[in-house]
């Protein structure tokens, strides 16, 4: 049903149809990364169909700051978008929101959902203050955030919204608290915008739902490539069995993490696990982020967006009242005794609480660090997965690395046979490849291209600002309602009526159902000027016949004062000596009656009463004046014309013979072209020199 | 030609009588609400119980008895097994209500029309759904949609929006357009010419007063008795309008910075609040906006006091304080024995904030002018521990019908010794939600069975830090799935029942009913339940202010005729408020306004004509729209052409078409008229219902088209003599409309 061309620059319309290419220009649909296009963060991606505008999250880079990290905005002009819709709080999918929202010319509606709102609010101001970067790099500051969360509206799950007739939905994603896919349905071409999802089903969080209906493009990401994550028990168990062993000799384990998100999770484990485990009560869990904390009265109340097993719990208590872990405000506060655990950020120890912890313990091999999701390239953590022998502390001295490094993932992105099973699920025509390295989205879609050998899937990985254009053929329905479609028509009847379009929807009905079936209404609107005239009415209905072929005179008895009525439009009633009143009802038609029937009266007026009645003509001579006027007319238009035999008209442009029978206006012509100029020609005749017909 | 539509009341017309319609779309029968009263009358069902088992699905609108009770009793015994549609909140309070309502029967009365396992099961399959989801139903449902909307009286309150093929039916009962504290208004406005509306009558012909003068003067009547040392009741609902009621009166406090305590008392409170607090996303944007700045849920309550248990009271006996207690009916709960208590005092006051069902207490109590007595039945719960401790408590009760107000304390000792006797035998793995209010209040309860509670509390410890019952800091292990508790259907088996009024149950005063409360049920003594009447004089002053909630008469008149459906169906409302509603309708929104009877049937399949037809490209690219509102319009002229069975195609009309009678397009208010006009530097004024426009010309507007729904075109007049004035106005005029 659609025909695809790749790339930007050189698009052409489908050669088969040129003549409909304008009509065909709305039916593209355009798919454009303003980020995440062949790498990880700052996720954006802009979509264009019929005129309709979306863009889907609004994220930084993370390794970037300043401007370098945004996403490319200036690629499009962001007063054109309707609709922006972030699927999750991270800062990757949410980060540039406040610069989009009030640093550039965006004016549509924002959607995300409640949770996702209350932790954007806690997680960007927390990374205002954090990322330390000059104040004329600062992209936005913390009024920017406030002044944003009035503009943001919410979302929840499976509600359905519509705007501008766009409507769209959202299903549950499994990535964070919150996280959601986005489908979009544009006069009926539906896109899927997964965010980052997983269809795993963890300790708090519900898997991914798989949408019930196919959408005609799924976006999906790609970060995982074509890796395969172990099966969530095992990696819980080694996660556990890590940290238990450690403790038990006396060790201490460090796990670096991004305060929000996976670290709920973990938390999650620890806590159950020790519950389970009455011998490790006197070993303390430590929870270093204050943001974290901040954030838990969001964990606590947005306990619907979870799954079903915490929301049994929250039936007797909330889990996420932890037992067994306490908070740590900063190293200050920490009393470094004995085997312990600690949760601290950042995820990819750089900086602050976890950097400062891992400097303090990597030297000591009884000593764990557990690193426990994806850890971005270029950061101390991805280098002590190498387990190199050494490392460079903060303070610049150089120190043995003689602590356990482990690498257990519990980033809740889709592996490999996730997506994989997924897009089988929903066997979208189009599958577009974003938010992944180069190197896994490649592969990916080399395994994606040979699973849907069969189909006609399509697969795409455009790079950032790379589109993608699409032409779904729409096929427009629209419903006859009312009146109109009381009888149903058949091949070759005319349907006319008000065509209604409401977003994509079009309704077609009598003018009379206007009313009934939408917000507007029609009106008539009854004209009636008094215009002086002080002669005789009968003067006025001799002349109106000469110009008229319908003027009717109802009996007086009927209407009280003398009357004529010209096409049964326009009502003319000799009230007084002084002044007729003209009555009729707007339209242009009876508008230009009218304008003819006063300018007549004006000027008998001005005439004065001596004209006086010439002798009615004939019919028959009239036809022979008309016969006249119109050989003379085609003479003077097409040269040569002369009556034949048969009393048509013979007219001869250059090889081209056409006969015109003048009573019936038939032409007999082998040029199609002449026959129809000489049809036209013959009805703007008659039309001028007989009386206007009644219609 | 239209989807057919049959509506056919099972209660609830001409009356204030539970709600429950039969609705049947196209042959598949809808059951909006399934409400009994706080009677618990059987009668009442029987309508009910003849379609129940036809019964393809029930939609569920509001949390509260009139809504959802009889939704376990005609489970278990009319065969209802429809799959149940309501949203999260309407679920997860409509079960609290429920609960709340069979124990505060069940402590007064053999109740057997339902138990507590009844209500689990019933509410097993309820298919939980989100505000404007659009829920597509399978099966021999297929093609229906339906999708619940807010309705603004109740937390989760829905108005359901049922579509097939294109056509809105919607159920719009209760709904509340204003904004209150705790929710939004309704959305009800925002659907536009449906097929078929089915409405209440119910508020018809009452009309309110401001809802900033009615808040000022409902903490005024709670002030002034307390600052007379008087204890104010507020007999609530359960889980319903009682969390506004809850908002106002914790936002007064924490501005004025007031000590007078504040008590929630029912016996679910603390799960209420607990699961309201999570439910957020269901309620005003403003409560939402305050969470997402500053994390502050606003039913984290600091004034108000959560108690399950009626003698946590008895501290403050004396003392000026605010109870809010279900049912507000009085016919039963916490209510009835406190109003018992009050009544007698004239310091006190009950405040109504809602109209009492037909029949109640609370009803009769609310006539002008109040009854001075009223005849209530004192029932209670006894434990039958020997024929000696019978004989003593019988001879209690006569002493205690000369002293009423202590009464209702005992039974509260009652239910104290009914855990205390729980508890030691509770094994591990059952942990219960303990009350320790009740514990610590227990040493001041009367001091007949102190020495046996003392024997019966061995081996627990009420944890010393639990002051106030504070929900989450209570662990319970039991096994809890989608549903509810995981429960073994054995323990719900009654054990013995004899003519002696003796059963198997005690009393449930706790706050879940968990796996506590099933063993409570079993291991309590056996009881019967003792009933005397005894007449109350009513002393204390008595008021009723309207917090119900509900939009009022003139709001919903003009609603309805925003809405405009093309036929409406009234329901729930007395005969007279439903007549007028009808007459009101029939006269200015629609020709077909219905007020069927129970069990009438009437047919509300539109007479619409409709057939589908494909737009070609051809034809659409000759088509120019305009823009209107939120519609674009335009004239099209086609031709069609059967391309299969059913659909047509439409092409562009070979030749051209001939010409149409022009259409105007547009709806003129002469006010705003007038101010265009004089915008242009137009002299123009209001003369005798016409705009005089310049010297001599004049616009009017004819007869009922100025009526909203009126179905005809608008008719509009411009008259005057033949001078430059008149085109150029008439030019104006013409600027307001879309000729087509």
């Amino acid at each position: 049903m659609a025909s695809v061309v790749t790339g930007a620059q050189n698009k052409r319309p489908n050669p088969n149809s040129t003549s409909a290419a304008a009509t065909r220009e709305g039916d593209q649909l355009i798919i454009t990364p303003l980020g995440a296009g062949n790498e990880v963060g700052r996720s954006c991606v802009y979509m264009s169909y019929k005129g309709k505008t979306v863009l889907f999250d609004c994220g930084i880079h993370p390794a970037y700051s300043g401007v370098a990290a945004l996403p490319y905005f200036d690629e499009i002009d962001p007063s054109t978008i309707d609709v922006l819709l972030i699927t999750h709080f991270h800062l990757d999918h949410a980060a540039s929101l406040p610069y989009f929202l009030e640093k550039t010319n965006f004016r549509g509606r924002v959607f995300m959902t409640h949770s996702t709102k209350a932790i954007y609010r806690l997680l960007l101001s927390d990374y205002v203050k954090v990322s330390k970067v000059s104040v004329e790099d600062m992209l936005y500051d913390e009024n920017d955030i406030v002044r944003s969360m009035d503009k943001i509206e919410v979302i929840d799950f499976h509600q359905t919204l519509e705007v501008n007739g766009i409507r769209f939905w959202c299903y549950t994603a499994g990535h964070v608290l919150g996280a959601a896919m986005f489908m979009v349905d544009i006069a009926g071409v539906r896109v899927l915008y997964t965010g980052d999802y997983s269809r795993e089903e963890d300790r708090h969080l519900r898997a991914a739902e798989v949408p019930q209906f196919t959408p005609d493009i799924c976006i999906i990401e790609s970060t995982y490539g074509v890796q395969l994550h172990q099966p969530r028990p095992v990696r819980e168990k080694r996660f556990t069995d890590v940290i238990h062993s450690t403790i038990s000799q006396g060790g201490r384990v460090l796990i670096p993490a991004f305060a929000l998100g996976r670290a709920q999770e973990l938390l999650l484990i620890l806590d159950e696990y020790w519950e389970n485990h009455p011998e490790l009560h006197n070993i303390p869990i430590y929870y270093a982020s204050p943001l974290a904390k901040r954030c838990m009265a969001v964990y606590q109340t947005y306990i619907n967006a979870m799954n079903d097993r915490i929301r049994t719990q929250f039936a007797n208590s909330n889990p996420f009242d932890f037992k067994h872990i306490s908070p740590l405000k900063s190293i200050e506060n920490f009393d470094d005794v004995g085997p312990s655990v600690v949760m601290a950020s950042p995820s990819g120890l750089q900086s602050g609480l976890s950097r400062q912890l891992f400097d303090k313990w990597c030297a000591d091999k009884k000593n764990a660090c557990v690193i426990p999701g994806y850890v971005v390239e270029g950061t101390l953590a991805k280098t002590i997965i190498n387990e190199p022998k050494e490392v460079t502390l903060m303070n610049g001295l150089v120190a043995p690395l003689n602590m356990q490094v482990h690498y257990i993932s519990f980033s809740a992105h889709a592996d490999c046979a996730q997506t994989c099973g997924f897009l089988k699920e929903l066997m979208p025509p189009h599958i577009v490849l974003v938010h992944g390295e180069a190197n896994e989205m490649g592969r990916l879609k080399q395994k994606l291209v040979s699973q849907f050998a069969d189909s006609n899937t399509k697969l795409y990985t455009p790079k950032n600002c790379q589109s993608v254009t699409m032409h779904f053929s729409s096929e427009k329905m629209a419903k006859v309602i009312g009146k109109l479609a009381e009888k149903v028509p058949e091949t070759g009847e005319s349907v006319s009526g008000l065509v209604v379009k409401k977003g994509f929807t079009y309704q077609i009905m009598a003018p009379d159902d206007l009313r009934v079936f939408s917000q507007l209404s029609t009106a008539n609107v009854t004209q009636r000027i008094t215009v002086p005239y002080t002669g005789a009415f009968e003067v006025i209905k001799y002349r109106l016949k000469q110009i008229y072929e319908s003027v009717e005179s109802p009996p007086v008895e009927e209407t009280e004062v003398p009357t004529l009525i010209v096409h049964e439009r326009v009502t003319i009633r000799h009230e007084s000596d002084t002044y007729v009143v003209m009555q009729w009802s707007a339209d242009p038609i009876s508008d230009m009656v009218s304008d003819s029937v006063v300018a007549m009266i004006l000027n008998i007026g001005r005439e004065g009463p001596k004209v006086t009645p010439i002798e009615e003509k004939t019919q028959e001579e009239m036809e022979r004046m008309a016969r006249k006027v119109v050989h003379s007319l085609m003479v003077s238009l097409f040269g040569d014309a002369k009556f034949g035999e048969d009393g048509r008209l013979v007219i001869t442009v250059d090889a081209d013979v056409a006969r015109l029978d003048i009573k019936s206006g038939e032409v007999e012509c082998e040029n199609q072209g002449l026959r129809e100029r000489i049809k036209t020609a013959f009805g703007r005749m008659q039309g001028a020199i007989r009386p206007i017909p009644k219609p | 030609m239209g989807t057919s539509v049959q509506v056919t009341p099972l209660s609830g017309v001409y009356g204030e009588n539970p709600l429950c319609y039969l609705v049947a779309i196209d042959g598949f029968n809808l059951l909006m609400d399934c409400g009994w009263n706080d009677l618990f009358d059987p009668s009442l069902l029987q309508p009910l119980s003849r379609v129940a088992k036809s019964i393809d699905a029930v939609l569920i609108s509001h949390p509260d008895i009139l809504h959802l009770g009889a939704l376990p009793y005609a489970r278990k015994h009319f065969g209802l097994s429809a799959p149940v549609y309501a949203t999260e909140p309407v679920y997860r309070l409509g079960l609290l209500t429920m609960y709340d309502h069979y124990l505060s029967r069940r402590q007064i009365s053999d109740f057997d029309m339902f138990t507590l396992d009844d209500i689990d099961v019933a509410f097993q399959n309820v298919i939980r759904l989100k505000y404007s989801q659009n829920y597509h139903l399978s099966e021999n449902g297929e093609g229906i949609v339906i999708a619940p909307h807010v309705a603004g009286h109740l937390l989760g309150g829905t108005i359901w929006k049922i579509t097939k093929d294109g056509e809105d039916v919607v159920y719009a009962v209760d709904f509340n357009h204003r904004k209150e504290r705790h929710l939004n208004g309704t959305v009800l406005e925002s659907f536009v010419r449906p097929a078929v509306l089915i409405t209440d009558a119910y508020n018809a012909l009452n009309n309110q007063v401001y809802k900033r003068q009615r808040d000022q003067e409902f903490i005024d009547a709670i002030l002034r008795v307390l600052r007379a040392d008087g204890t104010v009741l507020l007999p609530v609902d359960t889980a319903g309008r009682v969390l506004e009621l809850i908002l106002i009166l914790e936002q007064y406090w924490a501005q004025q910075h007031l000590s007078f305590p504040i008590f929630f008392l029912t016996n679910v409170a603390s799960s209420t609040v607990e699961y309201v607090k999570s439910f957020l996303e269901w309620m005003s944007d403003s409560i939402a906006k305050s969470f997402e700045h500053t994390r502050d849920n606003a039913f984290l309550l600091k004034y108000v006091t959560l108690i399950i248990n009626k003698s946590d009271l008895e501290n403050y006996a004396g003392v000026p304080k605010v109870v809010l207690t279900s049912m507000a009916s009085l016919e039963v709960g916490f209510s009835h024995d406190i109003f018992v208590e009050l009544a007698t005092d004239a310091k006190n006051i009950v405040l109504f904030t809602e109209r009492g069902q037909f029949g109640t207490l609370a009803r009769m109590l609310q006539v002008d002018p109040p009854p001075k007595a009223v005849k209530v039945t004192m029932s209670k719960r006894v434990p039958l521990v020997g024929d000696e401790l019978k004989a003593y408590e019988e001879e209690q009760e006569k002493i205690k019908k000369e002293e009423a107000v202590k009464k209702a304390s005992i039974v509260k000792v009652e239910e104290v010794r009914a855990t205390s006797s729980h508890l030691s035998e509770s094994t591990k793995g059952d942990s219960m939600v303990i009350d320790p209010a009740s514990a610590t209040a227990s040493p001041k309860a009367s001091s007949h069975f102190r020495g046996q509670m003392d024997i019966l509390i061995d081996g627990f410890t009420p944890p010393s830090t639990s002051v106030a019952p504070m929900f989450p800091f209570f662990e319970n292990t039991a096994e809890w799935d989608d549903f509810g508790e995981v429960i073994n259907p054995d323990d719900y088996v009654i054990q013995e029942e004899d003519s002696n009024h003796m059963v198997g149950n005690g009393k449930s005063l706790d706050v879940k009913p968990d796996e506590a409360s099933v063993h409570l049920l079993l291991d309590s003594t056996p009881s019967k339940v003792v009933s005397h009447e005894l007449t109350v004089q009513v002393k204390c002053a008595l008021l009723y202010m309207d917090f119900e909630g509900r939009s009022d008469g003139r709001s919903v008149k003009s609603i309805i005729s925003h809405v405009a459906p093309l036929k409406l169906v009234l329901v729930h409302g007395s005969a007279e408020a439903t007549e007028h509603l009808k007459m009101h309708c029939a006269k200015h929104v629609c020709p077909h306004v219905y007020a069927p009877q129970i069990e009438e049937t009437i047919d509300v399949t539109s007479d619409l004509c409709a057939y589908k037809v494909q737009l070609s490209e051809k034809l659409m690219s000759n088509v120019l729209f305009r823009k209107m509102v939120e519609n674009e319009i335009s004239w099209m002229d086609s031709v069609a052409e059967k391309t299969n069975e059913k659909v047509f195609t439409l092409l562009p009309p070979p030749s051209a078409p001939p010409t149409h009678k022009s259409v105007l397009v547009g709806d003129l208010k002469l006010a705003d008229f007038k101010q265009y006009l004089s915008t242009k530097g137009v002299q123009v004024e209001f003369a005798g219902g016409a705009l005089k426009c310049g010297e001599h010309i004049t616009v009017r507007k004819i007869s009922d088209s100025s009526q909203k729904g009126g179905t005809g075109p608008q008719q509009i007049v411009i008259e005057g003599p033949l001078c430059e004035d008149y085109y150029k106005i008439r030019g104006h005029l013409y600027s307001q409309f879309y000729l087509l």
